[in-house]
């Protein structure tokens, strides 16, 4: 044990020097964690929660008009344009806006969209009194080129396309509901129903509806996932693997400086170096994991992002991220066992571990990957561990959802020490 | 009490090699004794060392070092010797103290010892004052010194050292070539290998000369001298025995 102990305070030593391997152990991972839940604040927002200004041209100026413009003000997520300096905006000026792309969304009511939706409810109106044998109301031929017409800034992505057609749909239809429930109360005699009975009357042709709720009665409990619960754990076990580069390193400069030889020709020396240098990198990424925690529940705020929820039960990510670090100091030992030299252990260490964030969902959520790269992030160790914090910090899971991940990391870290210890033995060592 | 080490007709074939590192290799070092192992490059020194560390297995023959077998008692025999290797085996962002404390945790030693052993050396060897300095920053012979420490930090009964000397400036290699002398009149047991003939006249009792893997003579330096004809020195030994072709 003191052999060990020997061990890992000499690793403290040599790292506290190393101010460039200490940098990069802990304030890019901190620096990455900052910027890319910045950045990736509003993708993971995914329209919902932002404002956009949307510019209206209205060539209709009657109720159908109206209630698009009032129900695109009453959701939050537009703040309608019609004027630009007391001015109502034209279809020219709204083209020519959006292709400068001064704004990103804008729609054209056509002139007479009221009177098409009124003409359309009639008919239907007509087509039920019909049947019944009350009155009709006035109708005509439906036109085929009655559209509210939009248009995006041609920089616009296809999601946020969709997500503001689908919100107009409802709109339109919204309006075109309430315009055919009009027209049936006046065939049916019904002209003097006051607006909280018209309010009823959208209930009841709303059917069944859709309310989203929570898994958990606690608020608290209730995590989804944003920008700062997939990008601090993501960042950290990406930070939790970059140790390879200071382990494999370290390794191949001990034994390119001769000090391995020297643990070499001390009998029983080297069980206990290795187990000293595995512990003290896996004590080492666990802190970094904490510091990375810490770094997403007080200082992510500060910068306007909500903070780290850690789940209820908090606990379990200690003995993963163990298991996490456990992975990630076998993975460095392995290259730094492997390669002969810091120009070949380097590159790849690094590459790899950005190749293998990239397959297990470090830089993007995983349910967003296709299926094929779903099934090959399996392979990725650093998967395993951001799928098993995934479980504690938005799942809420306790310790039996992780024992899988947990021993996965752990065969994998076993699998990758037997490696490097037959590669070690098998090396020539010579005075 | 058996011999310090005992050679018998070792061979060995590294892979790839063209000819054999060692072929048929026999040598005895008597305890007490301050051997030089000679030999033009590529002649098997430190292969010969290496198997005699356990570092390298032989293809044929035996080794035994200090009456253990060096394939199968090889953990014994690292318990007994002390190996000072060519290269500077010593980690360069630790202080010398911080290395010998290290080394000396791992040899199975405690503090006060290591903090003894350490001391006397660091003195002997005139780095007492530069202890706290980190081994990268130290000059080509200190850095020979602090590794000759290093490896007699758990007192060996025996030290093999490869080219101890190699690129030191002249006051270092007198302090060097001086404690070796005040290590073997305590009684322990010297295996040194040199290309500066001088240094091996100076103070070896018996040098033996190997070439291509083979024995090729031995004795004292002075018997060699007188022994061998036209020569005046031990160098002239040497290219008698070994030839004036340069060897890569």
């Amino acid at each position: 044990m003191k052999k060990i102990i020997a061990t890992i305070i000499k690793e403290w030593i040599l790292l506290r020097r190393d101010v460039a391997g200490f940098l990069l152990l802990f304030i890019m991972p901190a620096i990455l964690i900052v910027v890319m839940a910045l950045v990736q604040d509003a993708p993971f927002k995914d329209y919902q929660e932002l404002r956009f200004d949307l510019l209206l041209a209205d060539n209709d100026h009657r109720r159908l008009a109206q209630e698009i413009k009032a129900g695109l003000r009453q959701g939050k997520n537009f703040n309608v344009i019609d004027s630009i300096d007391g001015a109502p905006i034209t279809n020219e000026k709204l083209k020519a806006l959006l292709q400068k792309g001064t704004y990103r969304v804008g729609i054209i009511i056509p002139k007479g969209a009221t009177a098409e939706v009124i003409n359309a409810a009639n008919i239907v109106a007509n087509s039920i009194s019909k049947k019944m044998g009350i009155g009709t109301l006035p109708q005509r031929e439906i036109r085929d080129s009655m559209y509210v017409r939009m248009y995006f800034d041609p920089a616009s992505k296809p999601t946020f396309r969709m997500s503001i057609s689908f919100a107009l749909d409802k709109y339109i239809t919204y309006s075109c509901s309430n315009l055919l429930v009009g027209r049936m109360s006046k065939l049916g005699n019904m002209e003097g129903i006051d607006s909280a009975q018209g309010d009823d009357f959208k209930k009841i042709f709303q059917g069944i509806g859709i309310k989203e709720e929570a898994l958990n009665d606690k608020a608290i409990y209730n995590q989804t996932i944003n920008s700062v619960q997939h990008n601090v754990p993501a960042w950290a076990i990406f930070g939790m693997f970059f140790i390879v580069v200071p382990i494999a390193g370290n390794m191949i400069r001990e034994r390119e400086e001769r000090s391995a030889l020297r643990v070499e020709l001390i009998p029983y020396a080297y069980t206990y170096v290795a187990l000293g240098k595995i512990l003290f990198y896996t004590m080492l990424c666990t802190v970094q994991f904490f510091v990375m925690c810490a770094i997403g529940l007080w200082i992510l705020p500060l910068f306007d992002l909500p903070a780290l929820n850690m789940g209820t039960h908090g606990w379990v990510l200690l003995p993963l991220s163990i298991c996490i670090a456990m992975a990630a100091t076998a993975y460095g030992y392995f290259v730094g066992s492997v390669f002969k030299t810091t120009n070949q252990a380097m590159p790849f260490g690094a590459i790899s571990v950005v190749i293998l964030s990239a397959m297990g969902g470090i830089w993007v959520p995983m349910d967003i990957l296709p299926q094929a790269m779903q099934r090959i992030a399996m392979i990725s160790p650093l998967h395993w561990g951001l799928d098993g914090i995934n479980q504690v910090i938005l799942r809420n899971g306790s310790i039996d959802r992780v024992v899988l991940h947990m021993c996965v990391l752990v065969v994998l870290s076993i699998v990758l020490w037997l490696i490097s210890l037959y590669v070690n033995r098998d090396r020539q060592h010579s005075i | 009490m058996p011999n310090a080490i005992e050679i018998r007709e070792l061979r060995k074939m590294y892979k790839g090699g063209w000819t054999p590192a060692l072929d048929g290799l026999s040598l005895t070092v008597r305890r007490n004794q301050v051997m030089g192992l000679l030999g033009p490059n590529g002649a098997g020194k430190t292969t010969t060392i290496n198997i005699m560390c356990g570092l390298v297995e032989p293809d044929d023959g035996t080794a035994a070092v200090l009456g253990k077998d060096a394939v199968t008692d090889k953990l014994a025999i690292r318990k007994m010797i002390g190996v000072v290797p060519q290269q500077i085996a010593l980690f360069g962002n630790l202080s010398a103290w911080e290395n010998f404390r290290y080394i000396g945790k791992l040899y199975g030693l405690g503090n006060a010892t290591i903090q003894q052993h350490a001391g006397n050396l660091l003195e002997r060897l005139g780095l007492d004052k530069h202890a706290d300095k980190r081994i990268a920053r130290y000059s080509g012979g200190m850095k020979r010194r602090a590794n000759i420490i290093a490896s007699l930090l758990h007192e060996p009964e025996m030290i093999i050292l490869d080219e101890p000397t190699a690129g030191v400036d002249v006051q270092s290699r007198a302090m060097i070539l001086d404690f070796l002398k005040d290590y073997h009149a305590q009684g322990h047991t010297i295996v040194y290998t040199s290309h500066l003939m001088e240094e091996a006249e100076q103070i070896c009792d018996e040098v033996v000369i190997i070439d291509e893997g083979k024995f090729v003579v031995n004795g004292s330096p002075q018997a060699l001298v007188q022994n061998t004809p036209d020569c005046k020195r031990l160098e002239d030994v040497f290219l008698h025995y070994t030839g004036h072709s340069v060897r890569d």
